[in-house]
């Protein structure tokens, strides 16, 4: 049972970090390399609203938005000026900010591992549940996560602002010939993305501790994510992010390398029999 | 001008060799010769990743596992077999050779970001890998003990002037021999489907094969550079295959200029002596490297090469009045 | 020598070729008009290999090569042009050219000799001088007019000697003047070559100048086929193409 909601939480971070990615690849059509960076700042940021605060509710939500904030500008600034240019270029662009974010945090945070403990609010009991033991906090994450993915997929799907959203990802000179303002879809979107994966940081805090660079081997499982689960599909994300994170809790039951290998075991398999991923269109050249 | 181009780049080749085994006469130090031998392990590994993603048109992000594969498994051969240089040698092109047959025939199929990511991930494996595997790689410390340089072939590898002619030959050597490929009927078909798979696929060109050829080519090169790193430091380091070195190979590319041969070495003497200049200075190298990284990326596209050829080309249509162009990789 | 029966594509619930059934004598010249999503396109994507037929059969010198890889087909002596010319901009005319004799010769793969082989270069410029880009032999095909693309295109196809060779609108794009130029190089080669030529048209024109048989195809069936007197004479095909273009022409 520990296993099991250990991987679910893992899963849960996971998704929220994939949503953003695949959103964002889904509607510009471009990669955000450093989307990882995001999640490390929305920790960052967590830790310290946390600490000058007290309150965990405010870090969440402030951290969050500050990402979010940060990637429209990231977005406005740097990113939309390579949209025309190259794959090379758009990865160049986010690699030099990963290096400069990195060395930020380390000059900032200092380069030691930080932890925060748990906050106040979750210094509870926690629950037993069918042999094992759920910690009130990792209900708390469920939940938020659940949430979140419930009014997005709502959002994308009901809403006129969903629908201008698909619509751009689908074919943005007509979008944008209807009158519809892209360079505000894109900068909108990308803001998005990253506050999810800025909030995923934020509710990652109590869980895990926070280093320089911790953002990419989450890019990492979030592009293997994107990958099994379909990129541009959200609801893949989610199942993707699900069983990538019971993988690992129960991989980490042997030996840590088998952990890894067993992810890229999965993702090959599926690869080979369903190229475009268990939701997404197609990855087959 | 001499005519048959292979023999212009023998003599070049040869030129280049000797001009480099010179120059520790005129810079004696041993920083000249330590950035000489760096620079042959980079710019092997660049060139090698130049012809992914310059004569390709593939975009591998994920090159470094090669490098660090390379270094490893020669430090590996060399300290724990017991083996002798040349053997060390061939059994890493092997098995780098090996492991890029796999992963090519993995990751070749899917189409360009997917490439891409996931030949980073598959580094990213070999990095886990190379940490948790501790009993044998000594984990994130890199391997002690050394990696011993045995005597073969009346060159001894322990003396400083014999390692660093080495590593210009292997430098000299690997570069012609990959000028080589890429100027026979493979390297150009090569082109054909970098600018245009569906008709090279049209014009019945196994368009599969030779990418995954590719793919191995610059697999055991890259290798190369590893091992030549590895016998420089006399170790290897988990660095070795972490995805910065990856990042640092795509933009020592496109600094030097992807569209040129030599490009990627000129990219990486830059960044080299980039690094070596920064560090002197501070320790908050990620910093500078990432904000010139910027620059670059937001300025400055075809790279110093690059520039330096279209500005030629440019003079010569001219004075010819033909039409001049720049050319994506002569 | 190009023989189609009974070919049938669907793509979803859109029946793009309905039963169509065409022969094209060995050395002919044809032309297939019709109007726009008749299916003539797609004709072409079906005989070249690039989609695979729902039914029917296509055979080229008596073999069956519906279901074949596009690479398979090209290599038994079919050779296209593309109605947006389907070129390697990096390469020069000739580099490309010769890279494309070395894929029909096989020769692509090797890596001990350096490009180009020797052998290949007669038969590049001999190539070079069917479509007229011998001129325009160094120039890096990027750079090339809209026109000279469309002729590097044919160069291509040409490259894999081919018994049959399909055109897909060779003058797309062209005005007047450089219409007629292409097509006279068309006629050209079609007589110096021997080949059987097919191509794809919109000038009625060019057409009925040029083609010793026309194919007119409508919503993916075959309307009419005949000489040009007689499809010009057809009512179908007046009434449902050309209509409008021949009222008060002579015969």
């Amino acid at each position: 049972m520990t296993q099991t909601t250990g991987g679910l939480i893992s899963g849960m971070l996971l998704f929220l970090v994939a949503a953003g990615l695949s959103l964002i690849f889904g509607t510009l059509k471009v990669t955000n390399f450093m989307h990882g960076s995001l999640y490390m700042l929305g920790a960052y940021f967590a830790y310290t609203l946390y600490n000058l605060t007290g309150s965990y509710a405010a870090a969440v939500v402030g951290a969050a938005l500050g990402v979010g904030l940060f990637a429209l500008i990231f977005e406005r600034l740097f990113m939309s000026r390579v949209y025309s240019a190259d794959v090379l270029m758009q990865l160049l662009v986010c690699y030099g900010f990963i290096l400069i974010l990195d060395d930020a945090v380390k000059i900032i945070w200092g380069a030691e591992f930080l932890s925060m403990g748990m906050p106040a609010a979750f210094q509870r009991p926690p629950i037993l549940l069918a042999g094992g033991v759920l910690p009130v906090f990792y209900l708390f994450l469920i939940g938020v996560t659940l949430l979140v993915a419930l009014v997005l997929g709502y959002v994308l799907t009901k809403t006129r602002i969903g629908k201008i959203v698909r619509a751009a990802a689908i074919n943005p000179t007509m979008t944008s010939a209807l009158g519809i303002n892209t360079a505000l879809v894109y900068g909108g979107v990308f803001a998005l993305g990253g506050l999810l994966a800025g909030l995923g940081g934020a509710l990652a805090v109590p869980v895990r501790s926070l280093v320089s660079g911790m953002g990419f081997s989450i890019l990492i499982e979030s592009f293997i994510v994107t990958v099994i689960g379909g990129m541009g599909s959200v609801s893949g994300a989610l199942v993707g992010a699900l069983l990538i994170g019971l993988v690992r809790s129960f991989g980490t039951i042997g030996f840590p390398l088998f952990t890894e290998g067993l992810m890229f075991v999965f993702m090959t398999v599926i690869l080979i029999v369903r190229p475009s991923g268990l939701f997404g269109r197609s990855a087959e050249s | 001008m001499i005519r048959s181009a292979p023999v212009r780049d023998a003599l070049f080749a040869v030129g280049g060799l000797v001009l480099l085994a010179a120059l520790p006469l005129v810079f004696p130090g041993k920083a000249f010769s330590d950035f000489v031998i760096r620079l042959s392990a980079f710019a092997v590994y660049a060139t090698s990743l130049n012809l992914l993603i310059g004569y390709g048109g593939m975009v591998s992000f994920g090159h470094g596992l090669f490098y660090g594969l390379g270094a490893y498994s020669f430090a590996l051969l060399m300290q724990k077999a017991g083996a002798s240089i040349p053997v060390a040698f061939a059994s890493t092109i092997l098995i780098n050779g090996a492991v890029a047959a796999v992963i090519g025939a993995i990751c070749i199929r899917l189409k360009e970001i997917y490439f891409s990511f996931l030949t980073l991930a598959f580094q990213m494996l070999l990095h886990s890998l190379i940490i948790a595997w501790t009993a044998v790689t000594g984990g994130d410390q890199g391997l002690t003990g050394g990696v011993p340089r045995p005597p073969f072939l009346g060159i001894r590898l322990d003396e400083p002037r014999h390692l660093y002619l080495f590593c210009c030959a292997v430098l000299v050597a690997s570069l012609f021999v990959m000028r080589h490929l890429m100027q026979s009927p493979f390297g150009y078909t090569l082109r054909m489907i970098r600018d245009n798979p569906r008709r090279a696929a049209f014009l019945g060109i196994h368009v599969w094969r030779i990418r995954l050829l590719a793919f191995v080519v610059a697999g055991i090169f890259g290798g190369v550079g590893g091992m030549l790193i590895s016998l420089f430091v006399s170790s290897a380091y988990p660095d070795f295959a972490y995805w910065t070195v990856s990042g640092e190979g795509v933009f020592m590319i496109l600094l030097g200029g992807m569209g040129v041969f030599l490009g990627p070495l000129a990219g990486a003497a830059i960044l080299l002596l980039l690094n070596d200049l920064v560090t002197r200075f501070t320790e908050h190298y990620s910093l500078v490297l990432g904000i010139v990284i910027l620059l670059f990326a937001l300025g400055l596209r075809k790279g110093v090469l690059g520039l330096v050829t279209d500005l030629w080309a440019r003079r010569v249509a001219a004075t010819k009045g033909g039409s001049s162009a720049a050319t994506p990789a002569a | 020598m190009l023989t189609i029966e009974h070919l049938r594509k669907s793509f979803g619930g859109v029946t793009a070729i309905d039963d169509v059934s065409l022969h094209f004598d060995q050395g002919s010249l044809t032309a297939v008009i019709g109007p726009n999503g008749a299916g003539k396109t797609t004709l072409f994507n079906l005989i070249t290999g690039a989609f695979r037929p729902d039914a029917g059969r296509v055979l080229l010198g008596g073999e069956d090569i519906a279901g074949l890889g596009a690479p398979e087909i090209m290599r038994r002596g079919m050779g296209r042009a593309f109605q947006i010319a389907s070129i390697f901009p990096s390469l020069t005319v000739r580099d490309a050219i010769l890279a494309g004799i070395n894929a029909h010769r096989r020769d692509y793969a090797k890596v001990m000799r350096r490009f180009p082989l020797a052998e290949a270069q007669t038969q590049a410029d001999e190539v070079m001088e069917l479509v007229g880009l011998s001129a325009r032999a160094p120039v890096l095909s990027g750079n090339l007019s809209h026109g000279d693309q469309k002729l590097l295109d044919i160069a291509l196809a040409l490259a894999l000697e081919p018994r049959v060779l399909l055109l897909d609108e060779p003058t797309a794009g062209m005005g007047p003047e450089e219409r007629w130029q292409m097509i006279e190089t068309v006629h050209q080669l079609w007589q110096r070559k021997q080949m059987t030529l097919v191509f794809i048209e919109h000038d009625m024109d060019i057409v009925f100048k040029y083609a010793q048989t026309i194919r007119v195809l409508s919503y993916g069936k075959v309307l009419a086929e005949g000489t040009a007197d007689e499809v010009r004479r057809n009512p179908a095909v007046i009434e449902a193409y050309l209509g409008a273009h021949f009222e008060g022409r002579a015969a």
